[in-house]
């Protein structure tokens, strides 16, 4: 049957062939507070490569969003660097990076399309080029038909697909997704699960993707990066070996379960001091 | 910060304005007429104190008087309003217009029909006052979720206990908010009153101590003024925060 | 469908109900009483003197005065009042500072430093106006701090991990967003403004229209009166009317939550 591989030394090596997307090195955040500095992260390094398909799981506090925000370029690391696609980051590279928050943030007074477009717009593509570029997308992601509605008139997972078509539309070499499915319904999350990979097989992206849900931290992966909080770190690597495409069955089997209750002890047990 | 020191740095704070105010004054920095000083308003009640105390007693007698119909009608008219489904459909445009319309200009009218006595002024203050309590004691009850009758019924409270008990609760907040903006524009009706037209009240008095230039007057009748407005508005917004605020936070949360 | 349209025709109805019921009892009453002078004309008496009034000189002189009094006023207090607002709102130390003291301004009874601005500017044009602006000023600073803050984070965050400059920011996410609470300040600085400007013509002025229904109501000129209130009713109902019109149009993509 399937082996569930487990690292427990942090691995700087590929497990695909391709180049790497993003290298982190030595990445570490302090946040000053009343009581002291905070360390958010210490010591954070990993690589990801190309068109692979990487879950950071991880308890409350763990400082997978600030992760998530320091390779966006949206915070400052406080030491070490990122790389992403040969560029080192050190503020929004909108070229290199789209970002999917939990919320969708579409801006409510532009439709679905004129949503996907902003980006380009304020780039200064021209009409005819972004309208093309943005449809492509949206029926990419199954919205085809809604390209004139607005935010107000969608569901949470039709914002949700707009959202990911937006962060797609700049081409960038990743994908980060800070648990884009947490305020969806479960079955809702479930399906939407299902079509990220769909999207993902459809567009050969490198995507990131944050999340507290085990089964769909693994459920969707090639890799896991499990984080641990306290100071907030990478506890180990697991590579996913289960078969693509993925099917929902597969939550149910044995080497998924002994896979979920690994997980689960990691988390558990080194949970905040 | 503890009360404690709060209120020794407001009292700081306001020493030093009322220094400087003074200040001011004897360094002939700003023209007198205008921006008189506190010695000046203290001289003026040495002087005046008990003309504008017997004005004080007329104006708030006018507001009493007035306050009484305005509670009393205005939440009787929202209570009505609220339980008629379709009425406050129909209404709203309206309800949209009175905020719209300066209500001063009709002030002309009523000292025609009543005189520049306090009926004038008293019909004017409820006029103002009771469209913002009407308004929001019907948003109140409208705001009664059915599912708490429901509740209530099926632990068998009777008709009575379950309005007493749970739909009275409910709807308080939004009265009590009503009850504060509709007074403090009622507070402000009977005075602008009193100042365009009147014989005798706090507006009056400062519009005749205006015309003979006696600074110190004005300023003493503005302060008697503010402070009724200000003490009203504190009460109120004391009442509603005791009554009001768990609902705030309820309806931001849903 | 059917019982929704069946209770719009109700409400439909029901406001033509209230504007006929109220017309005719005022026409009713108007013949019933009198009394001399005649205390209250009947409508038909109102709505002519009302065409007359339109048609003589020294009445829309002074409704011009009014009306450029306004203008005048609000040309100062929507820019003002906007950028004290923005510039407040965006600064938190300086709204912790400021807000206190405004609201404190809105919960006072601003007619009473009307006397005040006429000692120290006297009766006439200049007077008017900045009382009126100082009345208006505070209610769209309010509107302007509101109106920043209704902008959420997370939509300044996510319009920053696609790359906005700071000029696209405020123009193309900030400005949209907030355009629905600006209109609707503005609406309620133009209520307040109109508010002082008669009320300063009504207390203590020579001309303008408050004037005017004072020196009316003096001489018991009810027609004159009535006619004049009626047709200030009417034109700021039908101002704060436009201004919500629009407030609706740019806020249209307000319906739900998000």
């Amino acid at each position: 049957m399937e082996e569930v591989g487990a690292m427990t030394a942090l691995a700087v090596a590929e497990t695909k062939p391709g180049r790497t997307v993003i290298e982190a090195i030595g990445v570490s955040k302090l946040f000053g507070s009343s009581s002291g500095p905070v360390q958010a992260l210490a010591d954070i390094s990993f690589s990801v490569g190309s068109g692979e398909f990487v879950t950071v799981v991880g308890p409350s506090g763990c400082g997978k969003s600030t992760l998530l925000q320091i390779l966006a370029g949206l915070v400052p690391a406080s030491s070490g660097t990122i790389v992403l696609d040969g560029q080192t980051i050190d503020g929004p590279r909108p070229d290199k990076v789209g970002v999917v928050f939990q919320d969708a943030w579409l801006l409510p007074w532009k439709t679905a399309i004129e949503n996907i477009e902003f980006p380009l717009a304020l780039r200064g593509v021209p009409t005819a080029e972004r309208r093309a570029r943005s449809q492509a997308l949206l029926d990419l992601v199954g919205l085809g038909d809604s390209a004139r509605r607005y935010p107000h008139e969608l569901s949470g997972g039709m914002k949700q697909r707009v959202a990911i078509a937006r962060g797609l539309v700049q081409e960038p070499s990743v994908l980060l997704m800070d648990e884009p499915f947490a305020a969806l319904d479960e079955q809702t999350r479930t399906r939407m699960g299902a079509e990220l990979l769909q999207i993902w097989e459809r567009s050969g992206r490198t995507i990131l993707f944050i999340t507290h849900g085990l089964a769909e931290a693994i459920y969707l992966a090639d890799v896991v990066l499990v984080m641990a909080a306290n100071p907030g770190r990478i506890v180990e690597r697991i590579p996913v070996t289960l078969p693509r495409p993925r099917t929902i069955d597969m939550i149910g089997s044995e080497a998924f379960g002994r896979l979920r209750n690994h997980i689960w002890h990691l988390i558990s047990d080194r949970g905040p001091l | 910060m503890t009360l404690a020191r709060k209120i020794a740095w407001r009292l700081l704070v306001t020493a030093l304005c009322l220094g400087a105010w003074e200040g001011a004054y004897r360094l002939h920095m700003l023209s007198p007429i205008i921006f008189g000083s506190p010695s000046l308003i203290l001289k003026a009640a040495a002087t005046d104190g008990v003309t504008f105390l017997d004005a004080l007693r007329v104006t708030l007698y006018e507001i009493l008087v007035a306050i009484s119909i305005a509670w009393v009608g205005g939440t009787a008219l929202g209570v009505v309003a609220g339980m008629l489904r379709p009425l406050d459909r129909i209404a709203s445009p309206f309800f949209g217009a009175m905020i719209a319309i300066p209500f001063v200009i009709l002030y002309p009218i009523l000292i025609a029909w009543l005189g520049i006595g306090p009926e004038s002024k008293i019909v004017f203050g409820v006029l103002l006052g009771m469209f913002p309590i009407a308004l929001n004691t019907m948003i109140g009850v409208q705001s009664i979720e059915r599912g708490y009758a429901s509740m209530a019924m099926a632990m068998g409270a009777s008709r009575l206990q379950t309005v007493t008990w749970v739909m009275v609760p409910l709807a308080l907040p939004a009265v009590i908010s009503g009850l504060r903006l509709g007074t403090s524009l009622l507070i402000a009706g009977v005075i602008l009153t009193e100042m365009l037209a009147a014989t005798d009240g706090l507006g009056f008095w400062i519009s005749y101590n205006r015309s003979l230039f006696n600074t110190g007057q004005v300023y003493l009748g503005i302060l008697l003024a503010l402070a009724v407005a200000t003490l009203a508005n504190l009460a109120l917004g004391r009442l509603e925060r005791r009554y009001g605020s768990w609902r705030a936070r309820q309806q931001a949360a849903s | 469908m059917k019982p929704a349209r069946r209770e719009d025709w109700l409400v439909l109805a029901g406001r033509f109900g209230i504007v006929i019921v109220f017309a005719l009892a005022w026409e009713v009453l108007g013949r019933m009483g009198k009394s001399d002078p005649e205390l209250l004309p009947p409508l038909s008496k109102v709505l002519a003197t009302l065409w007359q009034l339109l048609h003589d000189p020294d009445f829309m002189v002074d409704l011009r005065v009014t009306l450029v009094e306004i203008a005048a006023a609000f040309a100062i207090v929507a820019p003002l009042g906007l950028l004290i607002g923005f510039v407040v709102g965006e600064n938190q130390r300086l709204y912790d500072v400021v807000n206190p003291t405004i609201q404190l301004m809105m919960a006072t009874p601003k007619a009473i430093f009307l006397p005040i601005f006429i000692i120290a500017f006297g009766i006439g044009f200049t007077e008017k106006v900045v009382f009126s602006t100082m009345i208006g000023l505070f209610a769209v600073i309010l509107a302007g701090i509101a109106a920043v803050h209704s902008v959420p984070q997370g939509l300044v965050t996510a319009a920053r991990s696609f790359g906005v400059n700071r000029r696209q920011l405020y123009l193309q996410i900030y400005l949209p967003a907030m355009t629905p609470l600006i209109i609707g300040g503005l609406r309620l600085g133009l209520v307040f403004t109109i508010f002082g400007v008669l009320l300063s013509e009504m207390y203590a002025a020579s001309n303008g229209v408050g004037h005017a229904f004072v020196a009316w109501g003096e001489s018991y000129r009810m027609p004159e009166l009535m006619a004049g209130v009626l047709l200030i009713v009417v034109i700021t109902v039908a101002l704060d009317e436009m201004m919500r019109l629009a407030e609706e149009h740019y806020g249209k993509w307000r319906k739900s939550a998000r």
